[in-house]
């Protein structure tokens, strides 16, 4: 009767232990299966959030050592840079280098502006140093989509469109204000910058939320996040002309299609003649990518261990019963050795009945682990990687094959060690203690 | 001409107290043959390192002329001798008929019902057996491997006299019309009557009786 037949016969006859053997298994899936969705859910994540956010470089102004002599204003004392400028020219050749995508301006609180025909959300002080009320910041940029809010998801535009650099006077505003003050997109926002004491127009070309949860610490209208918003780069530079000789960019962010190669194009752009010489400064930035990949980082560590803990635990437990069971059956093990059964034989045996059993219960285990994956991935992403990212964990073909891998790794190991004690006995000395 | 040979089998307990001291002894096939001595005399030992179970500390155990280490124990366990024990020694999850195919890819219930075990009683559990049709069933398995040698440790030890007695005819059935050689240990006079040839294990000495 060859291993396989007495394998069958073993886990029919013994439907007590069989069963008890499913279920422990089953427990082992659901465990490992959870802790792998997550893991391979959370490296998915961290994955496409590389795609969205992309690669950045800075290229700014390089303000040490090149500020001028300073000079008595009516307002106080200043120094104007006097280094190179980035200019137009030098974004354009930047431009061409093979691997980047695009660029932003995105200066957050370039511009303050008091609502003129439109209230921001209160605080609770309600200071006021203009003649229209509270000033709020607003963050100036060419291209709105390619703010780091919006790119990590933090913010989401749900009417109208994006800034973009060929806009003038346009204006995103959070939809907590924009419901506060019955205000839509194409509607006018009027708003009074005390810098350039003037007041401006601007068009509400979308709006977005994600600010819900304001601080309740706040003293001055910026510290609502619902007051924040964003304008377009033309139109500051438009309302301060006077104070700008030149039109140049002090901060610039660089887009680099493939985050992996932005040394690459960081060395290309270094080497661009037009920068040669310039006081200008060129770093690569990565701390947004890490601002939101470091929770999941943090979580994918966690995951790791736990499918480390797992799966010791599981070998352990799963070592032990196989241990008392195989103590059980050193009579028919002596036996089959005494009947010129090889040793491989018997442990393949034992190996079968547990493989066996060990597919239907993985099998059962998935609809169940598939549950509780869904469900501690939703709860450990809220709470290690909250307003990073959501984690969708799902279960394909890889995925499960990766579980098998570990879960045959796991039986053989304890099939193993639990039979090894055994099977190294004489079977003269395996029958003479059983008599 | 011998089926089984035993040359200066030395074999001690706890490495100090020799149990077999340099014995030698042939087996022929179609004979059965008994062993005789006291409890702790080494009997069951003989019986192990000719079946394979063991090996011995000195000296040769051959198989048709063929030291029996060479093709291996498990080798020699598997074709050429095989067991009967005290304790029937079957595994007790399976039938008679499964315990006996353990050993043959024959069909087991011919050699069963030979052996007075009907085909109702081949499909029961091992457990809800007396222990005489246990014995039976544990006989089935040893001539159903096809080994040329059996070997019986104590066989009716655990069995009533009638039973014992059935066993014995059983035994030299299967030396004298199976033409296997028969090794019983036994402390049994009346299943050492029924031996071809009779031996006694003494002081570490094998002594043919006459």
């Amino acid at each position: 009767m060859g291993f396989i037949k007495r394998a069958g016969l073993y886990c029919f006859r013994q439907r007590l232990k069989t069963m008890i053997l499913f279920l422990v298994l089953m427990l082992i899936a659901v465990c490992m299966l959870t802790a792998i969705a997550i893991r391979d859910a959370a490296n998915e994540t961290t994955a496409d959030m590389r795609t969205a956010i992309g690669g950045k470089i800075i290229l700014e102004i390089d303000t040490e050592g090149h500020m001028g002599s300073a000079q008595e204003y009516e307002w106080g004392t200043a120094s104007v840079y006097n280094g190179d400028k980035n200019t137009q020219e030098i974004v354009d050749s930047i431009q061409k280098v093979d691997g980047v995508t695009g660029y932003n301006v995105e200066e957050a609180a370039g511009y303050y502006g008091a609502g003129v025909n439109f209230k921001y959300l209160p605080t609770p002080y309600g200071l006021s140093y203009t003649p229209y009320g509270e000033s709020s910041s607003y963050t100036v940029t060419l291209s709105s989509e390619k703010c780091k809010a919006f790119l990590s998801g933090k913010y989401n535009l749900v009417d109208g469109r994006h800034i973009t650099p060929d806009d003038e006077y346009a204006c995103l505003i959070s939809k907590e204000l924009a419901d506060y003050n019955q205000l839509a997109v194409g509607d006018k926002a009027q708003m009074y910058s005390l810098d350039s004491d003037s007041v401006a127009e601007f068009t509400i070309v979308g709006i977005f939320d994600g600010t819900k949860g304001a601080s309740k610490e706040a003293y001055t209208a910026s510290d609502i996040p619902g007051n924040l918003g964003y304008i377009d780069y033309a139109s500051l530079r438009d309302i301060f002309k006077d104070m700008f000789d030149e039109d140049f960019y002090q901060y610039l962010t660089i887009f680099v299609e493939d985050p992996a190669g932005v040394k690459n194009v960081y060395d290309k752009i270094s080497a661009l003649p037009e920068l040669q010489g310039k006081t200008l400064k060129l770093t690569i930035d990565t701390d947004e990518y890490d601002d939101v990949s470091s929770p999941l980082e943090s979580l994918r560590q966690l995951v790791r261990t736990a499918i480390v803990i797992v799966s010791v635990v599981s070998a352990l437990i799963l070592t032990l019963l196989l241990t008392i069971w195989i103590r059980g059956r050193k009579k028919e093990i002596g036996i089959l050795l005494s009947i010129g059964t090889g040793k491989a034989n018997v442990l393949l045996q034992m190996f079968t009945e547990t493989f066996a059993v060990a597919m239907l219960s993985f099998a059962a285990a998935i609809p169940f682990g598939n549950l509780t994956a869904k469900k501690a991935g939703a709860y450990l992403a809220s709470q290690a990687a909250e307003g990073a990212a959501s984690l969708h964990v799902q279960m394909d073909a890889v995925y499960l094959v990766h579980f098998y891998l570990i879960g045959i790794l796991l039986i053989t190991v304890s099939v193993v060690a639990s039979a090894w004690t055994v099977l190294c006995l004489k079977p003269k000395d395996i029958l003479t203690k059983m008599s | 001409m011998s089926i089984m040979k035993i040359c200066q089998v030395t074999c001690f307990y706890d490495k100090s107290r020799m149990v077999l001291d340099h014995i030698s002894a042939e087996f022929e096939a179609g004979k059965i043959y008994a062993i005789l001595g006291p409890s702790g005399c080494g009997k069951t030992t003989l019986l192990s390192l000719l079946g394979g179970l063991d090996s011995p500390m000195g000296g040769q155990v051959l198989f048709q002329e063929e030291d029996i280490e060479k093709k291996g124990l498990a080798w020699h366990r598997k074709y050429n001798a095989a067991f009967i024990f005290q304790n029937y020694n079957l595994i007790d999850y399976m039938t008679p008929a499964e315990n006996v195919a353990l050993t043959s890819k024959l069909p087991p219930l011919p050699i069963l019902e030979r052996l007075g075990i009907t085909k109702e009683e081949a499909r029961r559990n091992i457990l809800k057996l007396s222990g005489g049709q246990q014995q039976r069933v544990a006989i089935a398995r040893a001539l159903a491997s096809d080994a040329g040698v059996i070997l019986a440790d104590e066989p009716t030890g655990n069995l009533d006299e009638d039973t014992a007695l059935e066993i014995a005819d059983i035994l030299k059935e299967c030396a004298h019309q199976m033409n296997k050689c028969v090794i019983v240990a036994t402390h049994a006079n009346e299943l050492a009557a029924q031996a071809d040839v009779v031996l006694k294990l003494r002081k570490g000495k094998l002594i043919r009786v006459p």
